[in-house]
């Protein structure tokens, strides 16, 4: 047979050896180099698990593969949008239950929903989920806050108020002082949160405020007490 | 294990992260549903399930456990099992109580895997593969067919098969 001293010209026989493809001088050729080769032995040992899958395919379908038809899509879009309009259906629907179920029920929502990762005044705070309660039917408003060496990071989420209304956002701290947040506006099919920061540490906030022009929406923060407050302004209509 | 997972974040709650995710991965996993289920009808019911299942657990989803295309693999087997028994379940078959066998999908899965490792490695690579290994042609018959010496058909079998080992891992198989 022919001599092989190149470590190269046995490796590439490694395939056709995993299919046990190799016969006579040539397979016991490869067998005694890799009683020698710790290199060749791993490279054979990696590709067995290969040789061993080959025999589930059907090389009847080794062309080119279906392609989902291009409105699958849109389906699945707008399905998942439909779920999620009924979610917040539902979500209103619990939240004015809470509303009207007087202070007991309010007070349990606001363990329930305001203190879910244990809020309190601590000085390594973890972000808190502020839910505006008690909300008129059809509008939801959700804020997310994380600590910042800065002050505070709010992500907003609204829905349900007019097509191009300008949210105006602030907390306030425990002497009732008001810190700006900043300002955006609500679109109409945009599930996007508004991120915006005001200058207050989240442990001395008390309260978030938003202000969407006809209504001022209250929620309280860092507060075991359900304080629970919506105030209307006069509407001229 | 080498992850082809598009969203570094940990959450595929909102719906753009759900896009995202359709336009990386519903080819692929539409494949293994029609190759599963035998139906493209089924099958495009199986990867709309299987969007709206994973947008529903999307909290779930942790990247640093695996991948978002192993996560989606994870839930589509189950809607495919779903499916399977949904199917199965008319009068007069279903009285009996039995289940379908999951054993059938998982190969189903490790054929789909395969056959899709094939389509993407190269032509030449593929194509002594499927010479010598499925046909079980000789290597100097297909050595001559396609005009190189054998031991050229020998280094690229070894080449095609070092190719697939890759496209496997970068689709998530571990051994």
């Amino acid at each position: 047979m022919k001599t092989r001293n190149d470590c190269r010209e046995w490796r590439e026989l490694l395939g056709a050896y995993a299919l046990g493809h190799l016969e006579g001088d040539e397979r016991a050729g490869l067998e005694a180099h890799l009683d020698g080769c710790a290199q060749c032995r791993a490279e054979l040992a990696s590709l067995e698990p290969v040789a061993l899958m080959l025999p589930h395919a059907d090389p009847a379908r080794f062309g080119p593969a279906p392609q989902p038809p291009p409105e699958l899509g849109q389906r699945v879009a707008a399905t998942i949008a439909a779920e999620r309009e009924r979610g917040e259906k539902r979500r209103r629907r619990r939240f004015g239950g809470f509303a009207l179920g007087g202070a007991a029920a309010a007070a349990v929502a606001a363990v329930l929903l305001l203190f879910v990762f244990g809020g309190g005044e601590q000085s390594a705070q973890p972000e808190q989920q502020v839910r505006f309660a008690g909300l008129p039917a059809g509008i939801a408003i959700d804020a997310t806050l994380k600590p910042h060496a800065y002050g505070t990071e709010i992500h907003m989420y609204v829905h349900g108020v007019p097509s191009g209304t300008l949210c105006r956002v602030w907390l306030r701290g425990p002497n009732g002082a008001s810190y700006p947040a900043g300002t955006f506006r609500y679109r109409w099919g945009d599930d996007s949160d508004a991120v915006l920061s005001s200058a207050l540490d989240l442990s001395r906030t008390r309260e978030i405020v938003v202000d969407t022009g006809k209504r001022t929406f209250v929620a309280p923060v860092n507060s075991p007490v359900a304080a629970l407050q919506i105030r209307h302004k006069e509407e001229a209509t | 294990m080498i992850q082809l997972g598009t969203s570094t974040r940990g959450a595929l709650s909102r719906e753009r992260d759900v896009r995202e995710a359709y336009a990386a991965h519903s080819g692929e996993l539409y494949g293994f549903a029609v190759r599963s289920l035998g139906d493209s009808g089924l099958a495009e019911e199986a990867v709309q399930e299987t969007f709206v299942r994973a947008w529903r657990a999307g909290e779930r989803f942790d990247p640093k456990i695996g991948s978002l295309r192993t996560w989606l693999f994870a839930i589509l087997r189950n809607v495919v099992i779903d499916l399977g028994r949904a199917r199965s379940v008319r009068p007069g078959v279903a009285e009996g109580g039995i289940e379908p066998s999951v054993e059938p999908l998982d190969e189903a899965l490790t054929a789909w895997q395969v056959e899709e490792a094939m389509r993407r490695i190269g032509d030449d690579h593929r194509r002594v593969i499927v010479e010598t290994y499925y046909r079980g042609r000789p290597y100097a018959e297909v050595a001559e067919e396609l005009g190189v010496p054998e031991g050229t058909v020998k280094s690229r079998v070894y080449y095609g098969l070092r190719a697939l080992r890759v496209v496997l891992e970068e689709m998530g198989y571990e051994d």
